[in-house]
């Protein structure tokens, strides 16, 4: 339970804003153990989504280190990066980002196909993911015909198919109603317990209280943990 | 993998149905008349390229240096083509060729065959197998004929051709011949056509007989296969000393005129390579080969099919907004650009296959609407040939390559986070866009213009007064048994005591292009005071200039009794200005030692040849008992219909075997612009489908535009724009678009139309109108496309718009 998962060691982020340079992140020190449930709290504007999307990898802090699993992820290739993303982390968005052409099933199986799973294999896992999740019933229908729970629901699943070990999630619960969000609340916590690390940014001090760590931001810095 | 790409592609196309649908509709329609025009391409540039020895067949002709400057001459000598074989290294084989019409009689049958006179060697050089009968020696005896396969079906049905005997109408003699060789039918695309092939030495005396020895007539063709080791140019350069020996007069006579010579000397034999022929032009100066209009027509296939191309991509680039969130998703679920970049080609190879499976119906279907158009007979065996299909298919590919995977480069090359975030920054990307729907409207107002200076150049070339009267005359070629003037007196019997039948005339050429496609060119050149002299010649019959309305601006016409003129000749003011008399009507002319012509009449010159060409010198002869090939008959101006049928019964009683070929002359001009009425047809429907096309992607894009800006459209109006104003805003920029593709179209535009209106001797005056005509042509379409879409977006309620944002 103490293997360090990623650490960040000062790491920042600037952009520049026409010939300002404005600072998103700034010297966050952090390490995340495997098996913590982590919730990012912050006001708009703080930074969390910033910071989520530099430890998944979509983009890169400007400065600072990153260690993931023991590799330098600042020093590293973009094909590599993906490499080391694409099999160790899962998102979960606010606005779920199913694609719309696709059906539940072919939603879940999306990222089997990008790891060049065999079909034989990919049937089984999507059929366990959707008995798990309980939404076998649902899986030839397109995202519009579901509500947004369900929406979100098959987001996790598809999170989870590639069996990652990080789930990164951006305010997951941001278009839910309470209900919905309980529910997959419930989800997290229960996943947390099967040994799943995961990252949450949420307003919601309800939502930050599932976790077993809440890191405030402000401006770009941790302020209180 | 490739089948969930399958699947999403399907879907998404499906999703999407206007844009799948205008895309299809677009290439479906491109891909169609490509085909067709690459077809018909191939088809003319395929001409005479089936001969074995093909590229080492030439035809022997002269350039000739004379006063009017330099003139291509194939015409050429009897002793000519042994003499070249004889005194110079490298002739292989040659033969002489002169082609003719002939009346072929197989018992009761009588058909109108067109025949080929040539030497032996004639069928070593040409591949023209024999499948039936003497291989080795067709045609050695001079009473044996050679008919091709279609022919003998004509002739004998499917009797056995070979050994059965036929006659040949030769100077007015029937003349037997053996049948000794059935030839296999060769293809469309060969300038030599013949239906049976006869010993050069076979035809009658005129032709053949009287010429044998001489070299001051000159009646055929002469065609030679150049040794291996030789080059045409080397050739040409040893034919210096032949030229000098054998046109020791002529050079001569060209230097007492004055004449400037050519690279040093007056007359250079050259050779031009057989399969060039088709393509060559011996009526202005040095011949010139020129591949123009085959290389048009593949150039506006490609244009339309760039201008259906540059739709697929603007809407695919587009509508990439609309999936950047599947982009950004797939990103972070792992896709690399690979991927991502095959997916996409997917669907546009799905949208392309597509479209070239219907293209390829399309043109199916079209294709014998399109042989009658174009009077072509080109088919798609016209491909049945590897290259060409290897490079039909590269070409199909790269263009779906280029086409579909550039948008597909473009949309995978996105940055995951931004592409998420549903934002793409437009900037550069619509340079791209706007320079394309540049270039499309460009090619459509470049082809609009071209058809509408075609239009009015055959217009003014069929309206044209010629000099002559084209509306009442019916011409037809006396292509019966009888002699021509025997037939022409009982003509004249049958057709006298009708009213509406005003006179009745004829000639030894045609006016224009009658029904059976023939005609010739007589020139004749004699001195006159110590000086050279050219003229065209025309043998007429009496009431020529009556019949013909030819204006007489001096002196008389030909007489009644037409023998007591043998010796008059009635000129051209060319021909007048040509002699240079005060006196014009004293003039004497001394054709050959025994024979004076005088001067009886100048008529106002008029346009016995096409409108490429001025008018040349002209002298009309009343000899007797010349050969006449066409009757001219003057009819009533009103019930033209009813004096046509009069005239076919006519001849119908004096010929009852003839087939009647008559046409008015107005009809005749007309058939002489088939080459410039096919021109426009094809860049008139070039243009039709690059203005729709281009409209199609400018219609997409006016959709994807409006619904990119709904909401500041909602916005503009909550603080008070107009509906006008929101139209305007719009519109204009695509209309910007369509006005900068005119500015760079119309200079180009009215270049090219100037060098081929150079073609012309008689052309019309480039206006700047017409341009401008044909950008206002596009620009009213281009606004018409748009408006109903910008229009309904501007009227929308606003607070709709903003509401789904």
């Amino acid at each position: 339970m103490t293997n360090i998962l990623l650490s960040l060691n000062e790491a920042s982020r600037t952009v520049n804003s026409g010939s300002n340079k404005v600072t998103i992140l700034d010297d966050i020190n952090l390490q995340v153990k495997e098996g913590e449930f982590i919730s990012l709290m912050g006001p708009s504007g703080s930074g969390k989504s910033t910071l989520l999307n530099c430890i998944g990898m979509l983009d890169s802090f400007t400065g600072g280190g990153y260690t993931f699993l023991g590799e330098p992820v600042h020093s590293m290739k973009e094909k590599n990066r993906s490499k080391l993303y694409k099999e160790y982390i899962g998102f979960v968005f606010q606005a779920y980002h199913l694609i719309d052409e696709l059906t539940v099933w072919e939603n879940i199986e999306t990222p089997l196909l990008y790891k060049n799973i065999k079909s034989s294999e990919r049937k089984a896992l999507v059929a366990d993911m959707l008995d798990r999740f309980n939404i076998v019933g649902k899986k030839d229908l397109f995202p519009i015909q579901l509500s947004g729970g369900q929406q979100q629901l098959v987001g996790v699943a598809r999170a989870l198919i590639g069996k990652p070990r990080l789930i990164l999630a951006d305010e997951p619960t941001g278009n839910l109603n309470s209900k919905q969000s309980t529910e997959i609340m419930e989800l997290f916590s229960q996943l947390n317990k099967e040994g799943v690390t995961i990252i949450q940014a949420t307003h919601s001090e309800k939502n930050a209280s599932y976790g077993s760590r809440i890191i405030n931001l402000l401006d770009g810095k941790i302020v209180d943990e | 993998m490739l089948k969930n790409y399958f699947k999403i592609a399907y879907r998404n196309l499906r999703k999407n149905k206007i844009f799948t649908s205008l895309n299809i509709i677009g290439l479906t329609a491109a891909f169609g008349v490509a085909i067709l025009l690459a077809m018909y391409a191939a088809y003319e540039l395929s001409y005479d390229r089936f001969h074995e020895h093909g590229d080492n067949l030439y035809m022997v002709y002269s350039e000739d240096s004379t006063p009017n400057g330099i003139e291509a001459n194939i015409t050429k000598s009897e002793p000519f083509a042994a003499a070249l074989r004889d005194e110079l290294t490298g002739v292989k084989k040659i033969t002489r060729y002169r082609g003719s019409g002939d009346l072929l009689t197989y018992g009761d049958k009588q058909l109108q065959m067109s025949s080929a006179y040539v030497d032996p060697d004639f069928f070593d050089m040409f591949s023209f197998p024999i499948i039936e009968g003497d291989r080795e020696n067709p045609i050695t005896s001079e009473s044996d004929i050679a008919i091709t396969e279609f022919a003998s079906k004509r002739i004998f049905g499917d009797e056995n051709a070979v050994g059965k005997t036929v006659t040949l109408l030769l100077d007015e003699k029937e003349v037997p011949f053996k049948v000794s060789a059935i030839i296999e039918d060769f293809p469309e695309t060969s300038s030599l056509g013949f239906d049976i092939i006869l010993n050069f030495k076979s035809q009658g005396y005129h032709a053949y007989e009287r010429t044998i020895g001489r070299w001051d007539i000159e009646n055929h063709e002469i065609y030679m296969e150049l040794a291996d080791a030789m080059t045409p140019a080397q050739f040409e350069k040893s034919t210096k000393d032949f030229t000098e020996l054998h046109y020791k007069q002529e050079i001569q006579d060209a230097k007492r005129d004055g004449v400037q010579p050519h690279n040093g000397v007056y007359r250079q034999i050259k050779l031009l390579s057989f399969s060039d022929i088709r393509f060559a032009n011996f009526s202005q100066g040095p011949v010139n080969v020129n591949r123009t209009m085959p290389y048009l027509v593949l150039g506006i296939a490609i244009l339309i099919l760039f201008i259906a191309s540059v739709n697929f991509i603007n809407m695919s680039i587009a509508k990439s907004d609309r999936r950047l969130r599947e982009i950004g998703m797939r990103k972070t679920l792992g896709a690399n650009k690979r991927q991502l970049f095959f997916q996409f080609w997917g669907e546009s190879i799905l949208v392309f296959v597509t479209s070239i499976g219907l293209g390829v119906l399309l043109a199916l279907f079209l294709l014998p609407h399109f042989q009658l158009l174009f009077r072509t007979k080109a088919t798609f065996e016209i491909f049945l040939n590897p290259s060409l299909i290897l490079l039909l298919i590269s070409g199909i590919i790269v263009i779906t390559l280029v086409a579909g995977g550039y948008p597909a480069v473009l949309m995978s090359r996105l940055k995951t986070l931004q592409s998420l975030k549903g934002k793409l920054d437009s900037n550069g990307k619509n340079y791209l866009r706007n320079g394309l729907m540049i270039l499309q409207f460009g090619i459509a107002i470049l082809l609009i213009g071209a058809t509408l200076v075609l239009q009015n150049q055959i217009e003014f070339m069929r309206t044209k007064d010629l000099g002559f009267n084209k509306d009442q005359v019916i011409a037809f070629p006396l292509n019966g048994k009888r002699n021509d003037q025997q037939a022409l007196r009982l003509l004249r019997d049958a057709l006298k005591s009708k009213p509406n039948i005003l006179s009745v005339s004829a000639s030894n050429n045609i006016l224009g292009l009658g029904k059976d496609g023939s005609r010739s060119t007589s020139v004749l050149g004699f001195d006159y005071k110590n000086r050279g002299i050219e003229t065209h010649m025309l043998v007429v019959d009496a009431d020529f200039t009556e019949t013909l309305d030819l204006n007489l601006v001096k002196g008389r016409s030909f007489k009644k009794n037409l023998a007591s003129d043998s010796l008059s000749v009635i000129i051209n003011e060319s021909m007048a200005k040509q002699l240079n008399e005060e006196e014009i009507l004293s003039a004497k002319l001394n054709l050959d030692d025994s024979k004076q012509f005088s001067v009886v009449g100048v008529v106002k010159d008029f346009n016995f040849q096409d409108l490429d060409r001025n008018i040349a010198p002209l002298t009309l002869f009343a000899l007797p008992n010349w050969n006449l090939r066409n009757v001219y008959v003057k009819v009533a101006p009103h019930n033209l219909e009813e004096s046509y049928i009069t005239v076919k019964e006519a001849w119908a009683s004096v010929e009852p075997n003839a087939e009647f070929e008559g046409s008015f002359l107005d009809e005749n001009i007309e058939r002489t612009l088939r080459n410039e009425r096919n021109m426009m047809t094809m860049i008139g429907s070039g243009s039709i489908l690059a203005i729709t096309l281009s409209c199609i992607g400018l219609f997409a894009m006016s959709l994807l535009i409006v619904a990119q800006r709904r909401k500041e459209i909602g916005v503009r109006k909550i603080v008070g724009a107009s509906v006008m104003a929101i139209t305007v805003l719009l519109t204009k920029d695509f209309l910007k678009l369509v006005s900068i593709a005119f500015l760079i179209a119309t200079p180009i535009s009215w270049w090219l139309m100037s060098k081929w209106l150079q073609n012309y001797a008689y052309s019309i005056d480039l206006n700047i109108l017409l341009f401008i005509l044909a950008g206002g042509i596009a620009l009213l379409i281009a606004i018409v496309t748009i408006a109903g879409k910008t229009i309904s977006a501007a009227i929308a309620n606003p607070v709709k718009s903003l509401r789904s944002e």
